[in-house]
Protein backbone atom coordinates (compact mmCIF):
# COMPACT_ATOMS: atom_id res chain seq x y z
CA UNK A 1 0.00 0.00 0.00
CA UNK A 2 1.36 3.51 -1.03
CA UNK A 3 0.72 5.91 1.90
CA UNK A 4 -0.81 8.46 0.80
CA UNK A 5 -0.58 12.26 2.38
CA UNK A 6 -4.16 13.41 3.04
CA UNK A 7 -4.41 17.40 2.96
CA UNK A 8 -6.08 18.32 6.04
CA UNK A 9 -7.80 21.53 6.10
CA UNK A 10 -5.04 23.01 7.89
CA UNK A 11 -3.04 22.94 4.81
CA UNK A 12 -5.37 25.26 2.86
CA UNK A 13 -4.70 27.65 5.36
CA UNK A 14 -7.43 27.21 7.57
CA UNK A 15 -6.75 28.35 10.97
CA UNK A 16 -9.61 26.94 13.70
CA UNK A 17 -10.20 30.90 15.42
CA UNK A 18 -13.18 29.28 17.49
CA UNK A 19 -11.92 29.33 20.74
CA UNK A 20 -9.79 32.79 19.94
CA UNK A 21 -13.55 34.29 18.89
CA UNK A 22 -15.14 33.06 21.86
CA UNK A 23 -12.81 34.39 24.30
CA UNK A 24 -13.02 37.62 22.45
CA UNK A 25 -16.77 37.40 22.67
CA UNK A 26 -16.33 37.12 26.59
CA UNK A 27 -13.72 40.24 26.89
CA UNK A 28 -16.41 41.92 24.42
CA UNK A 29 -19.33 41.53 26.69
CA UNK A 30 -17.05 42.46 29.87
CA UNK A 31 -16.45 45.78 28.00
CA UNK A 32 -20.30 46.44 27.66
CA UNK A 33 -20.97 45.46 30.95
CA UNK A 34 -18.54 48.04 32.43
CA UNK A 35 -19.83 50.69 29.89
CA UNK A 36 -22.93 50.11 31.33
CA UNK A 37 -21.71 50.72 35.23
CA UNK A 38 -20.20 53.97 33.79
CA UNK A 39 -23.42 55.20 32.98
CA UNK A 40 -24.75 54.01 35.86
CA UNK A 41 -22.40 54.88 38.73
CA UNK A 42 -23.52 58.48 38.99
CA UNK A 43 -27.07 56.84 39.78
CA UNK A 44 -26.26 54.30 42.11
CA UNK A 45 -23.91 57.23 44.05
CA UNK A 46 -26.85 58.79 44.71
CA UNK A 47 -29.47 55.95 46.06
CA UNK A 48 -26.62 54.65 48.36
CA UNK A 49 -26.39 58.60 49.79
CA UNK A 50 -30.52 58.40 49.85
CA UNK A 51 -30.50 55.61 52.08
CA UNK A 52 -27.28 57.26 54.29
CA UNK A 53 -28.03 57.22 57.98
CA UNK A 54 -25.57 60.54 58.42
CA UNK A 55 -25.82 63.93 57.13
CA UNK A 56 -22.40 63.97 56.15
CA UNK A 57 -22.31 63.56 52.86
CA UNK A 58 -18.91 62.16 52.05
CA UNK A 59 -19.12 58.65 54.65
CA UNK A 60 -21.26 55.86 54.84
CA UNK A 61 -22.47 55.24 58.41
CA UNK A 62 -25.62 52.65 57.97
CA UNK A 63 -28.70 52.03 56.38
CA UNK A 64 -31.79 54.22 57.13
CA UNK A 65 -35.01 55.15 55.36
CA UNK A 66 -36.07 58.62 57.19
CA UNK A 67 -34.47 60.84 54.00
CA UNK A 68 -37.84 59.32 52.30
CA UNK A 69 -39.98 60.58 54.98
CA UNK A 70 -38.07 63.69 55.72
CA UNK A 71 -37.83 65.13 52.13
CA UNK A 72 -41.49 66.17 52.61
CA UNK A 73 -40.58 68.13 55.46
CA UNK A 74 -38.04 70.16 53.30
CA UNK A 75 -39.82 73.43 52.08
CA UNK A 76 -37.34 74.32 49.71
CA UNK A 77 -37.05 71.05 47.66
CA UNK A 78 -40.78 70.66 47.45
CA UNK A 79 -40.75 74.19 45.91
CA UNK A 80 -38.63 73.25 43.33
CA UNK A 81 -39.88 70.43 42.81
CA UNK A 82 -43.62 72.14 42.19
CA UNK A 83 -42.03 74.75 40.45
CA UNK A 84 -40.53 72.16 38.30
CA UNK A 85 -44.06 70.33 37.57
CA UNK A 86 -46.06 73.00 37.14
CA UNK A 87 -43.37 74.59 34.21
CA UNK A 88 -42.93 70.41 32.71
CA UNK A 89 -46.62 69.96 32.29
CA UNK A 90 -47.91 72.96 30.92
CA UNK A 91 -45.16 72.91 28.87
CA UNK A 92 -45.60 69.08 27.42
CA UNK A 93 -49.09 69.16 27.20
CA UNK A 94 -48.86 72.97 25.39
CA UNK A 95 -46.20 71.23 23.10
CA UNK A 96 -48.08 68.13 22.37
CA UNK A 97 -51.39 69.37 21.21
CA UNK A 98 -49.31 72.18 19.48
CA UNK A 99 -46.39 70.35 18.02
CA UNK A 100 -49.32 67.42 16.49
CA UNK A 101 -51.12 70.20 14.97
CA UNK A 102 -47.82 71.76 13.08
CA UNK A 103 -46.56 68.78 12.11
CA UNK A 104 -49.56 68.10 10.20
CA UNK A 105 -49.41 71.61 8.84
CA UNK A 106 -45.77 70.83 7.56
CA UNK A 107 -46.48 67.50 6.66
CA UNK A 108 -49.07 69.07 3.92
CA UNK A 109 -45.91 71.43 2.24
CA UNK A 110 -44.41 70.43 -0.80
CA UNK A 111 -41.23 68.13 -0.21
CA UNK A 112 -38.61 71.38 -0.81
CA UNK A 113 -40.54 73.68 1.47
CA UNK A 114 -40.71 71.07 4.33
CA UNK A 115 -37.27 70.63 4.57
CA UNK A 116 -36.95 74.50 4.98
CA UNK A 117 -39.50 73.85 7.71
CA UNK A 118 -37.69 71.02 9.19
CA UNK A 119 -34.10 72.44 9.51
CA UNK A 120 -35.64 75.50 11.36
CA UNK A 121 -37.57 72.96 13.94
CA UNK A 122 -34.13 71.21 14.44
CA UNK A 123 -32.64 74.72 15.35
CA UNK A 124 -33.54 74.62 19.00
CA UNK A 125 -32.97 70.75 19.08
CA UNK A 126 -29.45 71.50 17.28
CA UNK A 127 -28.01 74.53 18.69
CA UNK A 128 -26.22 74.45 22.20
CA UNK A 129 -28.13 74.94 25.18
CA UNK A 130 -25.90 77.72 26.21
CA UNK A 131 -26.62 80.03 23.28
CA UNK A 132 -30.41 79.20 22.86
CA UNK A 133 -30.89 80.00 27.01
CA UNK A 134 -28.71 83.49 26.40
CA UNK A 135 -30.22 84.94 23.53
CA UNK A 136 -33.92 84.51 24.92
CA UNK A 137 -32.66 85.39 28.11
CA UNK A 138 -31.97 88.76 25.46
CA UNK A 139 -34.76 88.71 23.58
CA UNK A 140 -37.26 88.86 26.88
CA UNK A 141 -35.46 91.36 28.51
CA UNK A 142 -36.24 93.75 25.34
CA UNK A 143 -39.84 93.01 26.07
CA UNK A 144 -38.96 94.22 29.85
CA UNK A 145 -39.62 97.77 28.51
CA UNK A 146 -43.65 96.91 28.04
CA UNK A 147 -43.91 94.03 31.24
CA UNK A 148 -41.38 94.75 33.80
CA UNK A 149 -42.08 91.61 35.68
CA UNK A 150 -41.67 89.25 32.40
CA UNK A 151 -39.33 87.16 34.37
CA UNK A 152 -40.25 83.97 36.14
CA UNK A 153 -42.80 81.36 35.22
CA UNK A 154 -43.61 82.83 31.89
CA UNK A 155 -40.67 83.14 30.07
CA UNK A 156 -39.47 79.38 31.54
CA UNK A 157 -42.85 78.27 30.27
CA UNK A 158 -42.07 80.01 26.64
CA UNK A 159 -38.67 78.69 26.91
CA UNK A 160 -39.49 75.38 27.49
CA UNK A 161 -42.05 75.46 24.54
CA UNK A 162 -39.47 76.24 22.39
CA UNK A 163 -37.82 73.43 22.61
CA UNK A 164 -40.45 71.11 23.35
CA UNK A 165 -42.40 71.34 20.32
CA UNK A 166 -39.68 70.31 17.89
CA UNK A 167 -39.06 67.47 19.46
CA UNK A 168 -42.85 66.55 19.08
CA UNK A 169 -43.13 67.35 15.30
CA UNK A 170 -39.78 65.44 14.60
CA UNK A 171 -41.33 62.38 16.17
CA UNK A 172 -44.97 63.16 14.75
CA UNK A 173 -43.56 63.60 11.19
CA UNK A 174 -42.27 60.32 10.40
CA UNK A 175 -45.62 58.23 11.63
CA UNK A 176 -47.00 60.62 9.25
CA UNK A 177 -44.91 59.85 5.98
CA UNK A 178 -46.21 56.09 7.39
CA UNK A 179 -49.92 56.53 7.01
CA UNK A 180 -51.50 55.61 4.09
CA UNK A 181 -52.62 58.71 1.97
CA UNK A 182 -55.69 56.78 0.84
CA UNK A 183 -56.90 56.71 4.17
CA UNK A 184 -57.46 60.53 4.38
CA UNK A 185 -58.85 60.13 0.69
CA UNK A 186 -61.09 57.85 1.53
CA UNK A 187 -62.71 59.61 4.76
CA UNK A 188 -63.39 62.82 2.86
CA UNK A 189 -64.88 60.77 -0.40
CA UNK A 190 -66.95 59.12 1.95
CA UNK A 191 -68.53 62.48 2.82
CA UNK A 192 -66.51 63.49 6.53
CA UNK A 193 -65.53 67.01 6.65
CA UNK A 194 -61.74 67.57 6.78
CA UNK A 195 -60.99 68.57 10.45
CA UNK A 196 -63.81 65.89 11.87
CA UNK A 197 -61.48 63.62 9.62
CA UNK A 198 -58.20 64.69 11.04
CA UNK A 199 -59.80 64.24 14.33
CA UNK A 200 -61.24 60.90 13.78
CA UNK A 201 -58.77 59.05 11.14
CA UNK A 202 -55.04 60.91 11.51
CA UNK A 203 -54.74 61.03 14.74
CA UNK A 204 -55.46 57.56 15.54
CA UNK A 205 -53.31 56.08 12.78
CA UNK A 206 -50.16 59.18 14.40
CA UNK A 207 -50.81 58.15 18.00
CA UNK A 208 -47.31 56.75 19.02
CA UNK A 209 -45.58 59.55 17.51
CA UNK A 210 -47.77 61.85 19.22
CA UNK A 211 -47.10 59.98 22.55
CA UNK A 212 -43.49 59.23 21.94
CA UNK A 213 -43.15 63.44 21.02
CA UNK A 214 -44.62 63.77 24.31
CA UNK A 215 -42.48 61.38 26.48
CA UNK A 216 -39.60 63.38 24.67
CA UNK A 217 -40.77 67.03 25.47
CA UNK A 218 -41.46 65.57 29.16
CA UNK A 219 -37.89 64.27 29.43
CA UNK A 220 -36.38 67.13 28.04
CA UNK A 221 -38.65 69.82 29.85
CA UNK A 222 -38.14 68.27 33.51
CA UNK A 223 -34.09 67.91 33.27
CA UNK A 224 -33.24 70.77 31.55
CA UNK A 225 -31.05 72.93 33.73
CA UNK A 226 -29.04 75.35 31.19
CA UNK A 227 -32.04 77.15 29.24
CA UNK A 228 -34.01 77.51 32.77
CA UNK A 229 -31.08 78.91 34.23
CA UNK A 230 -30.89 81.60 31.69
CA UNK A 231 -34.47 82.30 31.44
CA UNK A 232 -36.06 81.75 34.80
CA UNK A 233 -36.53 85.26 37.66
CA UNK A 234 -38.23 86.47 40.54
CA UNK A 235 -36.85 82.96 42.29
CA UNK A 236 -39.09 81.06 40.04
CA UNK A 237 -36.04 78.25 40.89
CA UNK A 238 -36.70 74.70 38.75
CA UNK A 239 -35.11 71.54 40.44
CA UNK A 240 -32.09 71.64 38.71
CA UNK A 241 -31.21 75.21 39.29
CA UNK A 242 -32.35 74.97 42.99
CA UNK A 243 -29.81 72.06 43.04
CA UNK A 244 -26.89 73.74 41.49
CA UNK A 245 -27.30 77.14 43.75
CA UNK A 246 -27.81 74.86 46.35
CA UNK A 247 -24.40 72.79 45.63
CA UNK A 248 -22.48 75.80 45.49
CA UNK A 249 -23.16 76.54 49.12
CA UNK A 250 -22.31 72.83 49.90
CA UNK A 251 -25.71 72.26 51.37
CA UNK A 252 -27.43 69.49 49.94
CA UNK A 253 -29.31 67.74 51.93
CA UNK A 254 -29.65 63.50 51.91
CA UNK A 255 -33.64 64.03 51.25
CA UNK A 256 -32.36 65.58 47.36
CA UNK A 257 -30.85 62.22 46.74
CA UNK A 258 -34.17 60.27 48.34
CA UNK A 259 -36.22 61.72 46.49
CA UNK A 260 -34.28 61.77 43.00
CA UNK A 261 -33.88 57.86 43.62
CA UNK A 262 -37.64 57.62 44.14
CA UNK A 263 -38.27 59.51 40.88
CA UNK A 264 -35.87 57.06 39.07
CA UNK A 265 -37.78 54.25 40.53
CA UNK A 266 -41.12 55.26 39.59
CA UNK A 267 -39.47 56.02 35.96
CA UNK A 268 -38.31 52.22 36.05
CA UNK A 269 -42.02 50.96 37.39
CA UNK A 270 -43.54 53.46 34.55
CA UNK A 271 -41.46 51.33 31.88
CA UNK A 272 -41.83 48.07 33.49
CA UNK A 273 -45.93 48.37 33.73
CA UNK A 274 -46.03 49.87 29.81
CA UNK A 275 -43.78 47.02 28.41
CA UNK A 276 -46.05 44.35 30.45
CA UNK A 277 -49.28 45.87 28.95
CA UNK A 278 -47.43 45.45 25.23
CA UNK A 279 -46.45 42.32 25.64
CA UNK A 280 -50.18 41.45 27.17
CA UNK A 281 -51.87 43.10 23.91
CA UNK A 282 -48.83 41.72 21.46
CA UNK A 283 -50.24 37.95 23.28
CA UNK A 284 -54.15 38.56 22.62
CA UNK A 285 -53.50 39.61 19.26
CA UNK A 286 -51.59 36.34 18.73
CA UNK B 1 -53.26 65.01 1.68
CA UNK B 2 -55.44 67.38 1.96
CA UNK B 3 -54.35 70.82 0.89
CA UNK B 4 -56.41 72.73 3.59
CA UNK B 5 -54.22 71.83 6.62
CA UNK B 6 -51.64 74.11 5.06
CA UNK B 7 -52.96 76.91 7.71
CA UNK B 8 -52.24 74.71 9.99
CA UNK B 9 -48.45 75.22 9.65
CA UNK B 10 -48.82 78.90 9.24
CA UNK B 11 -48.38 79.45 13.01
CA UNK B 12 -45.59 77.63 13.30
CA UNK B 13 -44.03 79.40 10.76
CA UNK B 14 -44.82 82.61 12.80
CA UNK B 15 -43.27 81.47 16.10
CA UNK B 16 -40.14 79.79 13.98
CA UNK B 17 -39.42 83.17 12.53
CA UNK B 18 -39.83 85.12 16.24
CA UNK B 19 -38.15 82.25 17.92
CA UNK B 20 -35.32 81.29 16.38
CA UNK B 21 -34.58 85.20 14.15
CA UNK B 22 -35.34 87.64 16.95
CA UNK B 23 -33.14 86.42 19.58
CA UNK B 24 -29.96 85.59 17.20
CA UNK B 25 -30.38 89.24 15.99
CA UNK B 26 -30.57 91.13 19.13
CA UNK B 27 -27.90 88.81 20.52
CA UNK B 28 -25.67 89.99 17.38
CA UNK B 29 -26.67 93.52 17.93
CA UNK B 30 -26.06 93.47 21.36
CA UNK B 31 -22.40 91.99 21.01
CA UNK B 32 -21.60 94.98 18.02
CA UNK B 33 -22.56 97.46 20.46
CA UNK B 34 -23.23 99.54 23.32
CA UNK B 35 -26.81 98.45 23.94
CA UNK B 36 -27.29 97.36 27.30
CA UNK B 37 -29.65 98.33 30.29
CA UNK B 38 -28.72 101.47 30.69
CA UNK B 39 -28.36 102.67 26.94
CA UNK B 40 -31.82 103.85 25.09
CA UNK B 41 -32.23 102.84 21.57
CA UNK B 42 -31.34 106.31 20.67
CA UNK B 43 -28.09 106.34 21.87
CA UNK B 44 -27.51 102.82 20.09
CA UNK B 45 -23.83 103.45 18.43
CA UNK B 46 -22.45 100.13 16.89
CA UNK B 47 -19.06 99.52 18.25
CA UNK B 48 -16.51 96.65 17.54
CA UNK B 49 -14.71 97.46 20.98
CA UNK B 50 -15.89 94.40 22.58
CA UNK B 51 -13.93 92.22 20.15
CA UNK B 52 -11.02 92.68 22.79
CA UNK B 53 -11.96 90.21 24.61
CA UNK B 54 -11.20 87.64 21.78
CA UNK B 55 -7.67 88.73 22.58
CA UNK B 56 -7.70 87.96 26.41
CA UNK B 57 -5.60 85.11 27.76
CA UNK B 58 -7.90 83.70 29.81
CA UNK B 59 -10.67 83.50 26.80
CA UNK B 60 -8.31 82.26 24.29
CA UNK B 61 -7.14 78.97 26.73
CA UNK B 62 -10.73 79.02 27.55
CA UNK B 63 -11.84 78.37 23.68
CA UNK B 64 -8.65 75.72 23.78
CA UNK B 65 -9.75 73.74 26.63
CA UNK B 66 -13.22 73.59 25.25
CA UNK B 67 -12.16 72.42 21.55
CA UNK B 68 -10.45 70.14 23.50
CA UNK B 69 -12.14 68.21 25.63
CA UNK B 70 -15.42 68.29 22.81
CA UNK B 71 -12.89 66.56 20.45
CA UNK B 72 -11.79 64.21 22.95
CA UNK B 73 -15.00 63.48 24.75
CA UNK B 74 -16.57 62.90 21.37
CA UNK B 75 -13.89 60.43 19.86
CA UNK B 76 -13.98 58.37 23.25
CA UNK B 77 -17.70 58.48 22.64
CA UNK B 78 -17.32 57.38 19.22
CA UNK B 79 -15.46 54.29 20.05
CA UNK B 80 -17.66 53.28 23.18
CA UNK B 81 -20.99 54.38 21.66
CA UNK B 82 -20.27 52.62 18.18
CA UNK B 83 -19.31 49.09 20.06
CA UNK B 84 -22.17 49.44 22.51
CA UNK B 85 -24.83 49.65 19.87
CA UNK B 86 -23.15 47.23 17.43
CA UNK B 87 -23.08 44.61 20.77
CA UNK B 88 -26.66 45.64 21.74
CA UNK B 89 -27.71 44.97 17.77
CA UNK B 90 -26.02 41.67 17.53
CA UNK B 91 -26.98 40.69 20.74
CA UNK B 92 -29.03 37.96 20.55
CA UNK B 93 -31.75 39.38 23.34
CA UNK B 94 -34.95 39.84 21.60
CA UNK B 95 -36.34 42.85 23.86
CA UNK B 96 -34.42 45.52 22.71
CA UNK B 97 -36.76 48.21 24.07
CA UNK B 98 -35.34 46.79 27.81
CA UNK B 99 -31.89 47.53 26.40
CA UNK B 100 -32.23 50.56 25.14
CA UNK B 101 -34.02 51.64 27.95
CA UNK B 102 -31.47 50.73 30.13
CA UNK B 103 -29.18 53.52 28.30
CA UNK B 104 -31.80 55.98 28.84
CA UNK B 105 -33.09 55.40 32.02
CA UNK B 106 -29.97 57.64 33.55
CA UNK B 107 -30.77 60.73 31.25
CA UNK B 108 -34.04 60.39 33.42
CA UNK B 109 -32.59 61.61 37.06
CA UNK B 110 -30.95 64.95 37.40
CA UNK B 111 -28.08 65.64 35.46
CA UNK B 112 -26.63 67.94 38.13
CA UNK B 113 -26.77 65.59 40.72
CA UNK B 114 -25.44 63.30 39.05
CA UNK B 115 -22.39 65.09 38.23
CA UNK B 116 -22.15 66.15 41.65
CA UNK B 117 -22.12 62.70 42.66
CA UNK B 118 -19.67 61.72 40.36
CA UNK B 119 -17.67 64.63 41.87
CA UNK B 120 -17.82 63.52 45.29
CA UNK B 121 -16.58 59.37 44.31
CA UNK B 122 -13.82 61.75 42.68
CA UNK B 123 -12.45 63.63 46.13
CA UNK B 124 -10.22 62.04 48.82
CA UNK B 125 -12.94 61.28 51.20
CA UNK B 126 -16.09 59.71 49.47
CA UNK B 127 -19.22 57.60 50.37
CA UNK B 128 -17.85 55.00 48.29
CA UNK B 129 -14.30 54.83 50.02
CA UNK B 130 -16.17 54.22 53.25
CA UNK B 131 -18.30 51.37 52.15
CA UNK B 132 -15.40 49.10 49.52
CA UNK B 133 -12.38 50.43 51.48
CA UNK B 134 -10.56 51.92 48.60
CA UNK B 135 -10.57 54.76 46.18
CA UNK B 136 -11.75 53.43 43.10
CA UNK B 137 -10.74 56.56 40.86
CA UNK B 138 -7.67 57.52 42.94
CA UNK B 139 -8.38 61.41 43.72
CA UNK B 140 -8.58 63.12 40.62
CA UNK B 141 -10.99 65.55 41.57
CA UNK B 142 -10.27 69.10 40.27
CA UNK B 143 -7.86 67.38 37.14
CA UNK B 144 -8.86 66.85 33.15
CA UNK B 145 -9.08 63.60 33.99
CA UNK B 146 -12.60 64.12 35.99
CA UNK B 147 -13.94 66.56 33.25
CA UNK B 148 -13.42 63.71 30.59
CA UNK B 149 -15.04 61.33 32.58
CA UNK B 150 -18.18 63.50 33.40
CA UNK B 151 -18.65 64.44 29.87
CA UNK B 152 -18.07 61.13 28.35
CA UNK B 153 -20.33 59.32 30.85
CA UNK B 154 -22.97 62.25 30.59
CA UNK B 155 -23.46 62.37 26.42
CA UNK B 156 -22.78 58.46 25.62
CA UNK B 157 -26.21 57.80 25.91
CA UNK B 158 -27.10 60.26 22.98
CA UNK B 159 -24.03 58.52 20.82
CA UNK B 160 -25.47 55.30 21.30
CA UNK B 161 -29.22 56.11 20.58
CA UNK B 162 -28.05 57.75 17.26
CA UNK B 163 -25.68 54.88 15.90
CA UNK B 164 -28.35 52.37 17.22
CA UNK B 165 -31.22 54.10 15.46
CA UNK B 166 -29.18 53.76 11.93
CA UNK B 167 -27.42 50.47 12.83
CA UNK B 168 -31.08 49.20 13.32
CA UNK B 169 -32.73 50.51 10.02
CA UNK B 170 -29.80 48.33 8.35
CA UNK B 171 -31.23 45.79 6.33
CA UNK B 172 -30.13 42.22 7.25
CA UNK B 173 -30.63 40.96 3.88
CA UNK B 174 -27.53 43.41 2.80
CA UNK B 175 -25.65 41.59 5.41
CA UNK B 176 -26.07 38.00 3.94
CA UNK B 177 -25.26 39.14 0.57
CA UNK B 178 -22.40 40.85 1.54
CA UNK B 179 -21.05 37.03 3.53
CA UNK B 180 -22.80 35.40 0.53
CA UNK B 181 -20.75 37.49 -1.95
CA UNK B 182 -17.50 36.34 -0.20
CA UNK B 183 -16.70 38.93 2.15
CA UNK B 184 -15.00 38.21 5.18
CA UNK B 185 -17.09 39.40 8.55
CA UNK B 186 -14.48 41.88 9.26
CA UNK B 187 -14.55 43.12 5.60
CA UNK B 188 -18.65 43.28 5.77
CA UNK B 189 -18.45 45.74 8.74
CA UNK B 190 -16.55 47.75 7.14
CA UNK B 191 -17.81 48.00 3.76
CA UNK B 192 -21.01 47.52 4.53
CA UNK B 193 -22.29 47.87 7.89
CA UNK B 194 -20.11 51.23 8.93
CA UNK B 195 -20.65 53.08 5.88
CA UNK B 196 -24.68 52.40 6.18
CA UNK B 197 -24.67 53.62 9.62
CA UNK B 198 -22.51 56.44 8.95
CA UNK B 199 -25.57 58.87 9.07
CA UNK B 200 -26.24 57.89 12.96
CA UNK B 201 -22.28 58.62 13.92
CA UNK B 202 -22.80 62.35 12.21
CA UNK B 203 -25.69 63.01 14.02
CA UNK B 204 -24.41 61.20 17.55
CA UNK B 205 -21.53 62.63 17.44
CA UNK B 206 -22.87 66.34 16.84
CA UNK B 207 -25.28 65.95 19.92
CA UNK B 208 -22.13 65.12 22.10
CA UNK B 209 -19.45 67.13 20.41
CA UNK B 210 -22.11 70.80 21.12
CA UNK B 211 -22.97 70.25 24.76
CA UNK B 212 -19.18 68.87 25.53
CA UNK B 213 -18.18 72.33 24.27
CA UNK B 214 -20.86 74.46 25.49
CA UNK B 215 -21.62 73.32 28.52
CA UNK B 216 -20.64 74.89 31.83
CA UNK B 217 -22.03 72.83 34.72
CA UNK B 218 -20.04 69.71 34.20
CA UNK B 219 -16.74 71.29 33.79
CA UNK B 220 -17.41 73.34 36.71
CA UNK B 221 -18.37 70.70 39.23
CA UNK B 222 -16.10 68.67 38.32
CA UNK B 223 -12.90 70.46 38.21
CA UNK B 224 -13.98 72.20 41.10
CA UNK B 225 -13.42 75.65 38.64
CA UNK B 226 -9.56 74.79 37.85
CA UNK B 227 -10.93 73.99 33.91
CA UNK B 228 -12.36 77.23 32.60
CA UNK B 229 -14.48 76.42 29.28
CA UNK B 230 -16.18 79.27 27.08
CA UNK B 231 -19.39 78.08 28.83
CA UNK B 232 -17.81 78.95 32.52
CA UNK B 233 -16.78 82.36 31.08
CA UNK B 234 -20.19 83.05 29.44
CA UNK B 235 -21.85 82.30 32.66
CA UNK B 236 -20.00 84.54 34.35
CA UNK B 237 -20.79 86.83 32.01
CA UNK B 238 -24.40 86.84 32.62
CA UNK B 239 -23.67 86.50 36.02
CA UNK B 240 -21.86 89.64 36.06
CA UNK B 241 -24.62 91.25 33.74
CA UNK B 242 -21.71 91.85 31.11
CA UNK B 243 -24.35 90.84 28.14
CA UNK B 244 -22.43 92.53 25.49
CA UNK B 245 -19.40 90.21 26.08
CA UNK B 246 -21.64 87.24 26.99
CA UNK B 247 -23.53 87.78 23.19
CA UNK B 248 -20.26 88.25 21.59
CA UNK B 249 -19.02 85.15 23.00
CA UNK B 250 -22.11 83.22 22.12
CA UNK B 251 -22.09 84.12 18.73
CA UNK B 252 -18.84 82.83 17.96
CA UNK B 253 -20.12 79.41 19.70
CA UNK B 254 -23.24 79.76 16.85
CA UNK B 255 -20.42 79.43 14.33
CA UNK B 256 -19.53 75.82 15.25
CA UNK B 257 -23.27 75.47 15.33
CA UNK B 258 -23.92 76.51 11.70
CA UNK B 259 -21.27 73.69 10.52
CA UNK B 260 -22.76 71.36 12.47
CA UNK B 261 -26.27 71.62 11.28
CA UNK B 262 -25.03 71.90 7.96
CA UNK B 263 -23.18 68.50 8.23
CA UNK B 264 -26.06 66.99 9.81
CA UNK B 265 -28.31 68.28 6.45
CA UNK B 266 -25.97 66.76 4.31
CA UNK B 267 -25.98 63.10 5.45
CA UNK B 268 -29.68 63.34 6.98
CA UNK B 269 -31.88 65.77 5.67
CA UNK B 270 -34.98 65.53 7.40
CA UNK B 271 -33.28 65.00 10.87
CA UNK B 272 -34.37 61.19 11.16
CA UNK B 273 -31.64 60.48 12.92
CA UNK B 274 -31.88 63.29 15.17
CA UNK B 275 -34.86 60.80 17.67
Amino acid sequence: MIEREVATLKDYGFRDYSKLVKAFNVVKRIFVVLIILGLYLSIIIIAIKSFNNSRNLSSFSGLTLSWYLEMFNETELMNAVRNTLIVSTIATVVATILGTIFAIGLYTLAKKNRVFWMLLNNVPILNADIVTGFSLMLMFRMFMVFFPNIFGLFTLVMAHLFFCIPYVVLSVMPKLKETDPNLMDAALDLGVKPYKALVKVLIPAIKAGIFAGMLLALTMSIDDFVISYFNTGAGFDNLSIWIYAVMGRRDLTPSVYAFSTLLTLFTLAGLLVYQFLERNKKGEKV
Amino acid sequence: MNKEFKVLALPYKIWLGIFVFVPIIAMALIGISNLNSTVTIADLRITLSHFSILYQRSVLIAFRNSLTFAFATTLICFVLGYFVSYEIKRSRVKNKFVILTIVILPMWSNLILRIESLGNIMSENNILKSIIGFNLFGNISGTWMAVLFGLVFTYLPFMILSIYTALEKIDPALEEAALDLGLTPMMKFWKVVFPLSFKGVVTGSIMVFLPALTGFAVPKILSRGQIILIGNIIENKFIYTNYNHGALLSMIILIFIFGSILLITKFDKEGETLL
